[in-house]
C-alpha cells in the first residue's frame, strides 16, 4: 500500500482524469487524497478518497480567488498572447502562492509516498522537491511542445523567467525548471494523436482514462425514440458568458435540418428549443456518446477524449487557450473539422456537420484514433506507472 | 491584389488600405463589416486573427511588398506585450522601413 496526493487545479477538465485513475489506484487498496483551492462535489470523489481544501490557510485569499476564477471567463474575449499571461501571470502562480501554506500542512498530515501534481498546478512540484518527497505530473491536454507561440525567444524566456523567479520564492534556486516532473509525467491521450513522435522518455500517453463516478440521469427513453443522427454539443464546464450566443448559431444551422442535437448546457438560456435539441445542465457524457454519430465541441479535453474513444468525427470550435492546438491534431489526424468560433458561419456550420456525417473517411479516422487510445492503456497503464514509480522512488530513498 | 507589383516609396496612408484589403481576404468580408479598422487596430486583439490568419496575411504582405519583408520573423522577435499592443500602424511601419 501507498500513499498518493494528487494536487489539482480548480478546473474540472484536469480534475477528472486524476479522479479516474485515483479511483483505480483506490481499488488496488492504496491510499487517495486530493489538495485543491476550492471544494468539488462529493459525488464526483471516489469512494474511499478524500479532496481536501485547506479552508483554514486559503480564507485571507478568497475574495481573490474568486476574481480570477471569473477572469477566466475574459479567455475567448482576448488574444492569444493576452491568454498566455492571464494563464501563466494571472492565475498558475497566484494560485501556486494561496494554496503553498496549507498543502505543506496537508502534505505533512497525510504524509504521501508520491505527490500528483497537475502540470500547471506549480505548487504540487515545488512542495515535493523542498520535502523530498517523488512528484509525478499529470497532463490532462496533448503537450503543445515546441508551440507557436513559445517558439518565440522572447516569449519562452518570458515563461522561464517566471517559473524560476517563483521557485526562487519558495527557496529553490536551481537553473532548471522543476514545476513538472521529469521522472514521470502521464499525458491523458496517445502519442500518435498529439502528434510528437519524439517526447522525452519520461513523458507516458496513457490514453484516456474513465471510470470517476458519473451518476446523472437522463431521459434514455427520449433518445431511444430518436431516429435521425444524433450531435452531442458541449461547451464544457467553463465559458459560461458565450453560451446563448454560441447555442443561437447552433439553433439557427440545425432547428430545421433533419438531426438531433443533445446539448450539455443549462436549458434557462432560451425560453424554448427547437423539437430536435435535446439539452440538459449536466449529462452522463461518457454512456451518451456511445450513442451518439458526431461530436460538436470547442476543444475542451475530456469530451475531445470521450469523442475519439467512441471513434465518432468531431466538427471543433475552438475558443481559447489550447483549443487551438487540439483543432490542428484533429485536423493533422483527418478525425474532424475545425470552424473558428470567432468566425463561426451559420452555413459552415451546416454543411461542415454533414460532411462529417456523410463522408466517412473521418469516422474511419476516428476510429484510427480510437485504437491508439486503446493500445496507450488506460487506467491500467496509469496505475502500473505509478505503482512502480512509487516502488523505485522508494528503493533510492534507503 | 496578390501580384507582385513594383511598390516604389509608398507612404504609410498608401500602405494601409492595401492592409486592410488583405485582412478582408484573409478574415471575409461579413467579420470585416463590424470592425472599425484604422492604423490604431490592434492585430490580435480588435482583429482577433489567430496564427494561421496571420500566416495567410503574412503571404499577402509578401507577395505585393516584396519578399524581403519576414513578417513572421519579424513578429517572432517581439516580446508578449509587444504582440499585444501591435497595431496596423506598426505594421505599416515595418513595411515601409523594408521597402
Amino acid at each position: 500500500m501507498k500513499k498518493y496526493l494528487f494536487v489539482v487545479p480548480p478546473f474540472f477538465g484536469h480534475i477528472s482524469p486524476t479522479l479516474s485513475v485515483g479511483a483505480s489506484l483506490l481499488a488496488r487498496g492504496h491510499k487517495v487524497a486530493w489538495a485543491g483551492i476550492q471544494e468539488i462535489a462529493a459525488k464526483h470523489v471516489p469512494a474511499g478518497g478524500e479532496f481536501i481544501v485547506p479552508h483554514a490557510e486559503l480564507e485571507e485569499h478568497l475574495p481573490e480567488i474568486q476574481r480570477i476564477l471569473k477572469r477566466q471567463d475574459d479567455g475567448p474575449h482576448i488574444s492569444g498572447a493576452e491568454t498566455l499571461k492571464l494563464a501563466l501571470e494571472e492565475t498558475y502562480m497566484p494560485f501556486c502562492r494561496f494554496i503553498m501554506k496549507g498543502l505543506e500542512r496537508i502534505v505533512d498530515e497525510f504524509q504521501p509516498d508520491v505527490i500528483v501534481s497537475d502540470c500547471i498546478t506549480f505548487a504540487g512540484a515545488i512542495c515535493a522537491y523542498n520535502k523530498g518527497i517523488p512528484c509525478v505530473t499529470t497532463t490532462p491536454v496533448p503537450p503543445d511542445v515546441g508551440g507557436d507561440a513559445m517558439s518565440a525567444p522572447k516569449v519562452h524566456a518570458w515563461w522561464v523567467h517566471n517559473i524560476l523567479s517563483l521557485q526562487q520564492e519558495f527557496g529553490i534556486y536551481t537553473p532548471q525548471a522543476i514545476v513538472n516532473s521529469n521522472q514521470l509525467n502521464l499525458v491523458f491521450t496517445s502519442q500518435t494523436f498529439a502528434n510528437v513522435p519524439n517526447a522525452p522518455a519520461h513523458m507516458k500517453f496513457v490514453g484516456p482514462v474513465k471510470g470517476r463516478p458519473n451518476e446523472t440521469p437522463f431521459d434514455w427513453e427520449r433518445l431511444r425514440k430518436v431516429t435521425t443522427p444524433k450531435v452531442y454539443v458541449s461547451l464544457g464546464t467553463l465559458l459560461v458568458d458565450i453560451r446563448k450566443e454560441f447555442f443561437s448559431k447552433l439553433i439557427e444551422a440545425f432547428a430545421d435540418q433533419p438531426l438531433t442535437i443533445i446539448a450539455a448546457t443549462s436549458p434557462d438560456i432560451f425560453k424554448t428549443w427547437p423539437d430536435n435539441f435535446i439539452v440538459q445542465g449536466f449529462v452522463p457524457q461518457s454512456e451518451l456518446m456511445a450513442e451518439m454519430d458526431a461530436v460538436i465541441c470547442h476543444g475542451g479535453f475530456n469530451t475531445v477524449n470521450d469523442t475519439f474513444v467512441n471513434g465518432l468525427p468531431m466538427l471543433i470550435t475552438p475558443i481559447a487557450y489550447d483549443h487551438f492546438h487540439t483543432a490542428s491534431l484533429i485536423e493533422k489526424a483527418g478525425c474532424g473539422i475545425k470552424l473558428r468560433y470567432k468566425r463561426l458561419r451559420v452555413n459552415d456550420l451546416k454543411t461542415s456537420m454533414w460532411e462529417l456525417l456523410n463522408n466517412p473517411q473521418y469516422r474511419s479516422a476516428a476510429q484510427r484514433i480510437r485504437e491508439t487510445f486503446v493500445q496507450a492503456g488506460g487506467n491500467d497503464k496509469a496505475v502500473e506507472y505509478l505503482e512502480s514509480f512509487a516502488a523505485e522512488a522508494k528503493m533510492v530513498a534507503f | 491584389m496578390d501580384q507582385l507589383t513594383q511598390p516604389a516609396k509608398l507612404s504609410e496612408a498608401e500602405i494601409l488600405p492595401v492592409l486592410k484589403q488583405f485582412i478582408t481576404e484573409v478574415i471575409g468580408e461579413e467579420f470585416v463589416e463590424d470592425l472599425d479598422i484604422t492604423a490604431a487596430s490592434s492585430f490580435t486583439k480588435d482583429l482577433e486573427m489567430d496564427s494561421i490568419e496571420i500566416v495567410a496575411f503574412s503571404e499577402k504582405v509578401k507577395n505585393y511588398f516584396g519578399k524581403d519583408i519576414d513578417f513572421t520573423g519579424w513578429l517572432s522577435n517581439m516580446d508578449l506585450d509587444q504582440i499585444i499592443s501591435l497595431n496596423l500602424g506598426d505594421i505599416t511601419k515595418y513595411i515601409q522601413s523594408c521597402l
